[in-house]
């Protein structure tokens, strides 16, 4: 259960934010996880709902979660192409496995929206 | 847009953030890097399931290379401090560290640990430090803690699709052990599928097969370690 650990890592980041930004509450948080970063995101979710209960700027914070797609990039043939999940990917043009990952792996925050 | 007309609603402001949620994880761990390089230590996270032989890899390990380097080992565990004590009988010094729950070691963790053992070396120095992580394949490969070299461990009774179900494990690590080589005739394992899945999710990654029962494969196991060591400041 890393998501636990990501969750408050997460929240003690906006929370050091918020303070630097002499924040009265924090209105939304946007992340940004990758479809190949190795998150269940409704995990996340729910550790990221406990875990805010310990900061009381963060009593109406809406956790939005932009998923990002997994793309790849063949290596022989150049095409770019999305796919399901990491295990064993293959490029549909050609058939390579020879492949470099273009997104999927994130894990941000992309920004947050306060009330000052 | 309320500051004036005072129905106590405050302004509104996106603060842009962009940035790795495991950024504070990252920076301890940068810390422990430098501390590691100014010691001339190199650092080895060893990844695997509990029970795939990390611990008796370290005991073969310490018996073939503890004359020749001075070796620590920091041994994440949930609870005990049994590993720790089997570290030590082979004559390497040990800190046991106990995650209390958590599945995974975190940088912060680690610097407590070094922390530790400097104070039970008395001013000398590691040539390597191993970190065993917690056993677990998922949760570890998220958290770097300053190593030099990422090691992932699968023993042959756990099958050869462990890379294909634990791709982050074996994509950011460096080396592959496949341990308990001795136990092949009694499963299926093929070393090869193994191999080629691992290369098809890290097409760097160097897989060593090795038994520390019979001793097979610890030459080129420890061939590797001397020749990691070589590399790093
Ligand atoms: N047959 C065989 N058993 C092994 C080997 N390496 C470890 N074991 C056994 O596997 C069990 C778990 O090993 P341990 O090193 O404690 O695993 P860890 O949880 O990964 O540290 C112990 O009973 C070991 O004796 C091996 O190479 N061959
Ligand atoms: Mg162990
Ligand atoms: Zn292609």
């Amino acid at each position: 259960m890393h998501e636990l650990s990501i969750a408050t890592g997460i929240v003690d980041e906006i929370v050091r934010i918020a303070e630097e930004n002499r924040a009265k509450r924090v209105l939304a948080a946007n992340l940004r996880i990758g479809r190949g970063a190795g998150i269940v995101i409704d995990s996340l979710r729910f550790a990221l709902e406990v875990v805010k209960t310990a900061h009381p700027v963060l009593t109406s914070t809406e956790m939005r979660i932009d998923e990002v797609p997994l793309i790849y990039r063949c290596n022989d043939c150049g095409r770019e192409f999305e796919a399901d999940d990491l295990y064993l990917p293959r490029c549909p043009m050609c058939g390579s496995y020879n492949l470099r990952l273009v997104s999927g792996e994130e894990m941000d925050i992309k920004d947050i929206e306060i009330e000052v | 847009m309320c500051d004036t007309c005072g129905c106590g609603e405050g302004r509104r402001r996106t603060i842009e953030v962009n940035q790795d949620i495991l950024r504070a994880n990252r920076e301890i761990a940068l810390d422990n890097r430098r501390h590691l390089d100014s010691t001339g230590t190199i650092a080895i996270n060893l990844i695997g399931s509990p029970g795939s032989g990390k611990t008796t890899l370290l005991e073969r390990t310490i018996e073939r290379l503890g004359r020749r380097f001075r070796i620590g080992v920091l041994e994440g565990d949930i609870e005990t401090e049994i590993d720790a004590e089997r570290i030590r009988k082979k004559g390497a010094v040990a800190v046991q560290l106990t995650t209390g729950g958590a599945c995974h070691l975190e940088s912060s963790l680690i610097h407590r640990g070094l922390h530790e053992l400097e104070g039970r070396l008395d001013g000398r120095r590691l040539d390597i430090l191993f970190i065993e992580n917690v056993g677990n394949l998922v949760c570890p490969s998220f958290f770097e803690l300053g190593e030099h070299l990422r090691v992932v461990l699968v023993s042959v009774t756990e099958g050869a699709d462990k890379p294909l179900k634990y791709p982050k494990a074996f994509r950011t690590s460096s080396v592959f052990v496949i341990t308990k080589a001795d136990l092949i005739p009694y499963t299926d394992f093929d070393i090869k599928k193994a191999t080629e899945f691992a290369l098809s999710i890290n097409p760097s990654l160097e897989t060593i097969v090795t038994s520390s029962r019979t001793g097979d494969g610890i030459d080129e196991w420890v061939d590797l370690l001397i020749k990691a060591r070589k590399r790093t400041p």
